[in-house]
């Protein structure tokens, strides 16, 4: 697949039954707790491979760390968090690479397998699909809070926790139903992610605001204004693509923009099978997952929020 | 008294920080805080914003002054951090008849059934489902409604089930659902939810 079209991961054919998908992520710590930060970095890492319906196999460690500030054992427990994710995904870690820095920082190089025909898109999608997010919203916000010293253990926990979760059995649950489209939710924000969707397409998309999905006490941080840039920045790239009902305010507005550190998926599947899908996901443990609004004719690359 | 701050240089959220710490501490009348990129200008109005401040902006070539004044409508108290909405009521059920309400008891039990299937439209409200008396029948192997409340238990509600009813019916051992009780539990539970409700 070429660059011209904006997509989650690299695909490279190698037989007719098999190609290799492959991606690289890598941040700085977003948690104080490095063994979590070593399971997040994971399970963001192959979040791309997931979203394109691939299945990952094997993983490089990146990391860049301050030896002369921080204690080794540091690094030992970000690459335990990250090794207990890959025994998790099935992951085979290959090698990899170290760099002293004065920040430190930890991500993946991952690559996985797909069949050649049976790759989702961001691009495919259909008139009156339906759309179903599958993590809430909020990790930007809140993990600027969390540095702030202003988020409640009980939020951190519980962000923390959704963030090491692999979008692995989304992934596979997904496979048995007519989806057209998926993609994974990061750094441009739900929004941000849409809008890269519907442009140069023929389809707009509607959401309904109140559906959506978002972590508790997101609105409240986000009204103090605990905002990262990056979630302003999603919000001035992208503002002239979206609609806003005069009913969704402000806030709620920033949240559809707030970066995301290894969120959900956005499934884009046959109207029909909506429900089921859902209700499987909602079975299978992926308990925050929602319908939150449909693929329309017109207006064409426009998304509609009410 | 003006209190003027700094924010220069600072990414978020150090300025929104700073700002909370001097209104906190200082409590002054008018607060003007200095920040030189549009993330941090927007943050800290609504900072002040959510203080009941009355804000206005000024640019002065790449930097933003927001001042804040406390208005007509203001508390001229220290700002009151807002509870985060996590916080939900706790609302907490104690069933101690295995039957809904007195007459029938074929009525009465379809009724409970009924009842423990609705149940989970409290949401994340529902925080406790105490099972006393003949209530502790439902939670044995015998019970058509025990799989209702084994879903629930699933779904995250704890549920406690009183263990002196259960030592007196002899049903210690068949017991297939939740955590055996005292009332000890039962009381602190009480005491600690927003709300009780009795069946």
């Amino acid at each position: 697949m070429g660059l011209d079209r904006a997509d989650d991961a690299g695909v490279y054919r190698v037989t007719d039954d098999i190609a290799i998908i492959q991606t690289v992520d890598f941040f700085t710590p977003i948690v104080d707790d490095p063994y979590w930060f070593g399971q997040s970095a994971a399970a963001n890492a192959w979040s791309d491979v997931y979203a394109m319906g691939g299945v990952p196999k094997t993983a490089m460690n990146l990391v860049a760390f301050p030896l002369k500030d921080m204690d080794i054992s540091v690094l030992r427990q970000i690459i335990q968090g990250g090794l207990d994710k890959m025994k998790e995904a099935g992951v085979v870690l290959v090698g990899g690479h170290s760099v002293e820095d004065k920040e430190l920082k930890y991500g993946l190089s991952v690559t996985g397998f797909i069949h050649p025909d049976r790759i989702l898109t961001k691009k495919d999608l259909k008139q009156g699909d339906c759309l179903i997010l599958t993590k809430p919203l909020g990790t930007g916000i809140i993990n600027t809070a969390i540095k702030g010293g202003l988020a409640s253990t009980e939020i951190i926990e519980m962000v923390t926790r959704l963030m090491a979760t692999l979008n692995k059995d989304a992934a596979e649950i997904m496979e048995n139903y007519p989806v057209h489209a998926c993609t994974d939710i990061t750094g441009f924000g739900l929004l941000g992610h849409i809008a890269e969707m519907v442009i140069d397409c023929p389809f707009g998309i509607r959401l309904s605001s109140k559906s959506i999905p978002i972590i508790p006490g997101t609105l409240d941080y986000a009204g103090m204004g605990l905002v990262p840039a990056g979630t302003y920045n999603n919000r001035e790239f992208r503002e002239c693509m979206v609609e806003f009902a005069s009913s969704v305010d402000r806030i709620t507005q920033d949240v559809l923009f707030d970066a995301q550190t290894s969120g959900g998926l956005l499934i884009c599947v046959d109207n029909d099978r909506a429900d089921d899908l859902l209700q499987e996901l909602k079975e299978k443990g992926i308990k925050d997952a929602a319908i939150i609004g449909e693929v329309l004719g017109e207006p064409k690359e426009r998304i509609i929020v009410e | 008294m003006t209190k003027e701050l700094d924010c220069r240089g600072l990414a978020c959220p150090a300025p929104v920080l700073q700002t909370k710490e001097a209104l906190e501490k200082e409590h002054p009348k008018v607060i003007k805080v200095v920040v030189d990129n549009e993330a941090s200008r927007q943050n800290v109005s609504r900072f002040m914003e959510s203080q009941n401040l009355e804000v206005t902006v000024l640019q002065e070539g790449p930097d933003f002054h927001v001042t804040g004044r406390i208005g007509k409508n203001a508390a001229t108290e220290a700002p009151v951090e807002k509870k985060p909405d996590t916080e939900h009521k706790k609302i907490m059920v104690m069933v101690a008849n295995d039957c809904m309400g007195h007459g029938d008891d074929e009525l009465g039990e379809k009724l409970m059934m009924s009842f423990l299937k609705t149940l989970k439209e409290m949401g994340e409200e529902l925080w406790r489902l105490v099972f006393v008396n003949n209530g502790v029948k439902l939670t044995i192997a015998d019970s058509n409604i025990l799989p209702v409340i084994q879903e629930l238990e699933k779904e995250g509600v704890h549920i406690l089930v009183c263990g002196t009813c259960l030592t007196h019916f002899n049903l210690l051992d068949k017991k297939q659902v939740g955590e055996t009780t005292n009332m000890l539990d039962i009381v602190t539970a009480m005491q600690l939810a927003d709300k009780v409700i009795n069946i």
